[in-house]
């Protein structure tokens, strides 16, 4: 039972660092705000990156060594779309990841 | 893109050098491998194993290279040639192995 | 190629992914169906849904088995005689005796090998196959076909094309071209990072199509890299038996010497022996691994060198928690002691056995499996619209050239997207309605499956001549209906048939069958939807070409 939240955690880890990421960029900045990127936005890219290997962290925590690394290459996959999806339909949504 | 500057026959010798060249240079090239890491005294398994694996990523090497290669001649020498030089220098080591 | 190297890379993935891809998308739309082989097995054979089994007793119950398998398949056989310097005898003698079962297995797989005498290729051995019940022994009727494991995961890895092999080796260089498809795609996709997360649905069909080919290509880059070379590494045996072919005496020099250290001959030795009990080896066993930290269930058994003074059995353990699978345990087969125990991989070996492990994925983690079958969807989906760009690209040009490439490409893109689905769904219905005593059963469904896909060509090349005025094609709607109804008709034949409705699956937790018609009723549910969206915008469709993107 626990592998389970701690997969379930590892994958909303990975989303937001995927959301981080892509808010990290400009344009996608714009769709979800609406304005000009702020200087503490900087944060952004860092910071998604460790939620990307505090994912992994979860991983290898659900997981013999061999299976968490494969389970979180996927779940990478998988967030990276979701959050490409979210952007183009709905960006504002993304909004709730950063104040 | 302007393949309609280039020959049928080019492009074809390009497509069969990507398939069939890339095939006898990485044959050359697994026969070679595993002559030298058996020679070099890997264990069996080990060796053809890890001749094996390279392999395939020679293989993919290799087909690249038969498209970005300067010439058409150029090509076929490094994939035929090599490989078939790889394959008589592996195929030499290899007797003095069992 | 061309006077830059990413132009040449340029042309490599267009034409290698345009001509590969066909056969790509067969190769990750039927490895993702085999993810849950198993589970479309019990969904296809009603006599099968039961509880997965452990393996069951030898001595009681496979042992009478084996015994009763005394002749090779006739096709074996025959295509055997062909390769013998004398006459194949009228009874051939079994060599080994094998069983095998994993975590998700209800029913065993057992097979026979014949040695066949004179042969012109070495060790050649030929086999006897039968699934049973692990349960009495009993064997499944030769006509039955399991859908999953007897269908669609042969066809994913060789296409159904067995002359000398044929199949294995186009998905092989399908591999290689994806594995360049990949590599050239990283070169000519110059904002690589800067688009990583763009999909713009909103702008023409092209710019949206292109975006969609993009994302799932990168995003999954490593799933699809891995992926290909992991299976192409799978059967590296057949592309490159350079040992085997150049270097014999160095082959069997490291057989004897094996054969000498683990005490497990590589001959049989002729002489007459008696084989003790294996089901007291397995309790060993079992116990060996229990008392490593690992216990477990059997999920390989051979018995070899049967009859003879030197046969020796060898178990498995079904690796169930590690990606790779587990060593061997061997024992003498008169005494039934421990002779010889696998030792751990070196690291080359490893890392084949995780790639192979990986690929292959038998071990219990249906997080990481649904993972795996989703991953193999996006690849479908970068394949798919990689055809569909190719189209749009040039559709125009050639409506105006009178060329006929886009019509093609684009009778072939619905044949293996649209079409494959729907020849897939149209043989798990054939399943339910073909009679139970129909003969030859299985051959009905292999050709309901054919004849319904070639079809669907017809039907993709007749539509396709909307190309000419760069319109599209109404096969891509038709087909997606079709899909629609089959999938909605394949679980209600299900229940209608077999009496196992969703409300008695679900409420019992047999998930193999309950999860098989509730993808299906996903399926129906998003062709549905998917093919409203077709119908209506192909009336919309004489819209102006907008001007091609240039590539990202």
């Amino acid at each position: 039972m626990p592998d389970t939240v701690w997969t379930i955690a590892a994958l909303l880890s990975a989303e937001l660092g995927m959301a981080w990421l892509a808010q990290a960029m400009d344009v996608h900045w714009r769709q979800v705000r609406g304005d000009a990127p702020r200087p503490v936005s900087r944060a952004l890219r860092p910071l998604g990156y460790a939620a990307l290997i505090a994912a992994l962290v979860l991983c290898l925590l659900a997981n013999t060594a061999t299976m968490a690394v494969l389970v979180w290459m996927m779940l990478l996959a998988v967030s990276a779309v979701s959050v490409a999806f979210v952007l183009s339909w709905r960006p504002r949504l993304l909004a709730w990841t950063w104040p | 893109m302007r393949t309609a500057t280039l020959s049928g026959w080019h492009i074809a010798s390009r497509v069969v050098a990507g398939v069939v060249g890339s095939y006898v240079f990485t044959w050359g090239f697994v026969a070679l491998a595993s002559a030298g890491l058996l020679t070099a005294g890997l264990e069996f398994h080990e060796g053809t194993n890890l001749a094996s694996m390279l392999g395939l990523l020679v293989y993919l090497s290799a087909l690249c290279f038969a498209f970005i290669a300067a010439s058409l001649a150029r090509g076929w020498l490094v994939l035929a040639g090599g490989g078939a030089l790889m394959t008589l220098a592996g195929w030499w080591l290899s007797r003095s192995l069992a | 190629m061309f006077a830059n190297f990413r132009l040449s890379l340029t042309w490599l993935h267009t034409w290698f992914g345009l001509v590969l891809g066909f056969v790509l998308m067969v190769a990750f739309f039927f490895g993702s169906m085999s993810v849950f082989d198993r589970e479309i097995d019990r969904w296809s054979l009603p006599e099968t849904r039961i509880a997965a089994q452990p393996m069951p007793s030898f001595d009681h119950i496979l042992a009478q088995r084996f015994a009763q398998m005394t002749e090779p398949e006739a096709e074996q056989r025959a295509a055997a005689e062909k390769r013998v310097t004398q006459p194949l005898p009228a009874q051939l003698t079994a060599s080994n005796w094998n069983a095998y079962t994993t975590h998700r297995d209800p029913v065993l797989l057992t097979y026979v090998g014949f040695a066949v005498p004179h042969s012109t290729l070495p060790d050649d051995t030929i086999y006897a196959e039968q699934t049973i019940d692990p349960r009495d022994g009993h064997a499944l009727h030769r006509d039955q076909l399991a859908l999953g494991s007897g269908f669609f995961y042969p066809m994913h890895f060789s296409l159904h094309l067995e002359w000398h092999d044929i199949g294995y080796w186009i998905v092989g260089l399908s591999a290689m071209a994806m594995l360049a498809a990949l590599v050239s795609g990283v070169v000519m996709h110059r904002k690589i990072f800067r688009e990583f997360f763009t999909f713009r649905p909103e702008r023409n069909p092209l710019r949206s199509t292109l975006d969609l080919h993009n994302l799932t290509g990168v995003v999954a880059l490593p799933f699809h890299f891995l992926w290909a070379l992991s299976g192409a590494l799978i059967f590296v045996g057949i592309y490159f038996p350079v040992v085997g072919a150049m270097m014999q005496p160095v082959v069997e020099a490291h057989e004897h010497e094996e054969a000498l250290h683990s005490g497990l001959d590589h001959d049989p030795s002729g002489k007459p022996g008696t084989l003790a009990s294996v089901d007291a080896m397995v309790a060993v066993a079992k116990a060996h691994w229990a008392g490593k930290g690992m216990p477990g269930e059997v999920g390989f058994l051979s018995v070899n060198h049967v009859g003879n003074s030197n046969a020796y059995v060898s178990i498995y353990r079904d690796s169930t928690d590690r990606v790779a699978s587990a060593e061997g345990l061997h024992f003498a087969g008169a005494t039934g002691k421990v002779l010889f125990e696998d030792p751990p991989d070196g690291p080359v070996t490893t890392v084949n056995a995780f790639l192979v492990g990986m690929h292959l994925q038998q071990f219990r983690h249906w997080t990481l499996r649904w993972l795996i079958f989703i991953g193999g969807i996006v690849s479908c989906i970068c394949i798919a619209t990689g055809f569909i760009f190719f189209v749009e690209k040039r559709k125009t040009v050639h409506a105006r050239q009178g060329r006929a490439g886009s019509r093609w490409v684009d009778a072939l893109a619905v044949t293996t997207v649209t079409g494959m689905i729907a020849a897939t769904l149209f043989v798990l219905v054939a399943n339910r309605v073909l009679p139970e005593s129909l003969a030859d059963r299985d051959l009905w469904q292999k050709s309901a499956f054919w004849g319904a896909w070639l079809v669907l060509l017809l039907h993709a090349m007749w539509r396709s001549s909307a190309l000419r005025e760069a319109r599209r094609s109404k096969a891509w709607a038709e087909q997606t209906w079709i899909i629609a109804a089959l999938a909605l008709a394949a679980p209600l034949l299900n229940a209608l048939t077999t009496g196992d409705h969703l409300g008695k699956t679900l409420s019992a937790g047999y998930w193999p069958v309950a999860g098989v018609d509730l993808m299906l009723l996903l399926t129906a549910g998003i062709a549905f939807v998917t093919a409203r969206r077709l119908q209506r915008s192909t009336t919309t469709d004489d819209l102006p070409v907008a001007q091609e993107p240039e590539h990202a």
